[in-house]
């Protein structure tokens, strides 16, 4: 039988309000936003660390809280595993008996940690304290303590983000190998992109405590719902437009002095829409390809501004006859690999067609 | 010590010190310095812990009153301790008669070095990562075991530094003892009175052993204290 975890609560705090409403199964949920957002009050609650003010929390067949039937389960009752953003390793106890806390059966203690222990690789180190380990190691400990009394859903809160890239990588790894052994439902709090949708089975973006949009993490990535999930997904160019018409094949949007070819909405002519265009999807068009017939929504114009992580170049594209955003000195947002830059001389070939692509543009009704 | 009231002169016995024991004030003293000590470690720890992680509307005001006897004249405490203890408080309440006993001395000693006690272990466990209790908490630990597992080991340096302060403070107490245990040699003249009635009398001598002993044990205590604070900043770092 999969342990379902559902999920309905609201909490007050001062002027902020959270409501969390979420069902998964044996999978792994990531709960995505800016701080502040509410994902760790809304962990805290799930585990009982704090009260909601109203609503119900069921994990498999159990009841965890219920306002309306004043039924609220202590944290140590509730079978939940947690790993902490600090870790909240005990300081005063070793590898071995960090583990061994939560573990109330003293029969088989010893072996369980000893299987922990090689689950997470720390089998040399149990006799050592917290101190002693580096970053990477306290979070396998803190993830081997958590899971070593066999708890039905383990809660992160931004395990990772103290850690080094490389580091992070390698975790963000074991923890998907230990969902799919442990089987139990995970979920994950981060505000990492990256991380998010690599490990997200189910994604949630929330956004000043409320749940804004659910479901697969590429279905988001693609179809954000609204402007504050667009934003926080990566969408750089969000754009205002008016649908100036519709037929079977798709909008015409206009944009500031252009129109575009836009997927078929279903908007009314007249329609205020947001034009959603991830910045990667920008595709340059070489000089001698631009001019064909067949590329969509194609515009002439110039690089104005551009910037580099070493990585991924990002460019500030002007249309030279239709521009699209009256406010800024640019229009779009471009992002590429910094190798591809330097193939295409873009520090000195400045004039450029690009094409917007139908399948990467994305309406939101403003 | 003058003569003509002018000039100072000292007594022969400070200049030349002579050395003699009196055998019962000291007892008496590590008599009632142990037992205080365990009365400062068991309701010290108690409202430490109540204290720090109890929310309260009126703690400000408990606190308060816990640390009067810091600033309170010894008199002051020693009076109310009379009232407290005398034939119309706990008296009559338990049956006997509380005053002028080495219990009432234990009573003294508890209540002026309860503030020492409280205030260091009161920081002490307050500065415990509250995660740290949260996690135990996940673990599957009742609130009492979280006390005993995590909270006091993370802070017993401040508690065994307050305690320290405490029965130094205990071994030295002199007001309010005097006034509620009055100062009977062999009963209730523990070392601290004992050193005031001989330089009273003028028997220097009789206090030189008494202030050696009370002098080299209070700045031992100071000393292992204030080892305990800096062997904590070097762990902190």
């Amino acid at each position: 039988m999969e342990k379902m975890l559902s999920v309905d609560v609201e909490k007050h705090l001062g002027d902020f309000t959270l409501h969390a409403q979420f069902e998964i199964g044996s999978q792994v949920l990531v709960l995505f936003g800016p701080s502040g957002a509410g994902k760790s009050l809304t962990l805290n609650c799930i585990a009982g660390l704090v009260s909601p003010d109203d609503g119900v929390i069921r994990l498999g067949e159990r009841t965890l809280f219920d306002y309306d039937a004043h039924l609220n389960l202590p944290a140590r009752e509730r079978r939940i595993g947690y790993v902490f953003q600090n870790y909240a390793l005990f300081p005063h106890l070793t590898v071995r008996e960090n583990i061994a806390f939560g573990i109330r059966n003293v029969s088989n203690m010893r072996q369980r940690v000893d299987e922990m222990l090689k689950l997470v690789g720390l089998s040399e180190f149990s006799a050592r304290h917290p101190s002693q380990l580096s970053g990477g190691q306290q979070q396998r400990v803190a993830l081997a303590r958590a899971l070593a009394p066999r708890p039905e859903l383990l809660l992160l809160d931004e395990p990772f983000s103290a850690l080094d890239a490389p580091t992070r990588m390698e975790l963000r790894r074991e923890l998907q190998t230990l969902q799919r052994e442990f089987k139990i439902p995970m979920v994950f709090v981060t505000h990492d992109l990256g991380e998010a949708y690599f490990l997200a089975d189910q994604l949630a973006v929330i956004h000043a405590g409320k749940i804004l949009q659910l479901g697969a993490p590429g279905e988001i990535l693609r179809r954000p719902c609204c402007l504050p999930v667009a934003r926080a997904i990566g969408v750089k160019n969000i754009l205002s437009g008016i649908v100036e018409s519709r037929d079977a094949n798709g909008c015409r949007v206009r944009l500031g002095d252009a129109v575009i070819d836009a997927p078929l909405y279903p908007f009314d002519v007249e329609t205020r829409v947001s034009v959603c265009i991830r910045p990667e999807r920008v595709m340059l068009l070489r000089p001698e390809r631009a001019g064909r017939s067949s590329d969509e929504n194609a515009m002439h114009g110039e690089i104005v501004r551009e910037m580099s992580d070493g990585m991924t170049a990002t460019l500030f594209f002007r249309a030279s006859t239709a521009r699209l955003a009256a406010t800024q000195d640019y229009d779009l947002q471009i992002e590429l690999p910094v190798y591809i830059y330097e193939r295409l001389d873009l520090a000195r070939q400045r004039q450029w067609t690009v094409s917007l692509r139908k399948n990467a543009i994305h309406l939101i009704e403003s | 010590m003058t003569d003509d009231g002018l000039t100072l002169r000292l007594p022969s016995s400070v200049i030349r010190p002579s050395f003699q024991m009196n055998y019962p004030s000291i007892l008496l003293s590590i008599q009632v310095t142990f037992f205080a000590t365990i009365g400062i470690l068991f309701i010290g720890l108690a409202l430490a812990l109540f204290l720090a992680r109890t929310p309260m509307r009126g703690k400000i005001i408990v606190e308060t009153l816990i640390n009067l006897p810091l600033v309170l004249p010894p008199t002051v405490v020693g009076y109310f301790l009379l009232i407290v203890l005398g034939r119309d408080g706990i008296t009559r309440w338990l049956g006997v008669n509380l005053l002028f006993t080495w219990q009432a001395a234990v009573i003294a000693a508890i209540v002026v070095a309860m503030p020492l006690m409280v205030q260091s272990a009161k920081a002490a466990i307050a500065s415990v990562d509250p995660n740290l209790e949260n996690a135990a908490r996940t673990l599957g630990s009742t609130e009492l075991e979280i006390i005993w597992r995590v909270t006091l080991p993370l802070a017993r340096r401040g508690i065994l530094a307050g305690l320290v302060l405490g029965s130094a403070r205990a071994l030295g107490e002199f007001g309010a003892t005097l006034m509620v245990a009055g100062n009977i040699p062999g009963i209730t003249q523990t070392a601290p009175l004992a050193i005031y009635d001989a330089v009273q009398a003028g028997r220097l001598g009789d206090a030189n052993v008494l202030v050696l002993m009370l002098t080299v044990l209070s700045f031992l205590c100071l000393f292992a204290v204030n080892r305990m604070q800096q062997q904590k900043m070097k762990d902190e770092r």
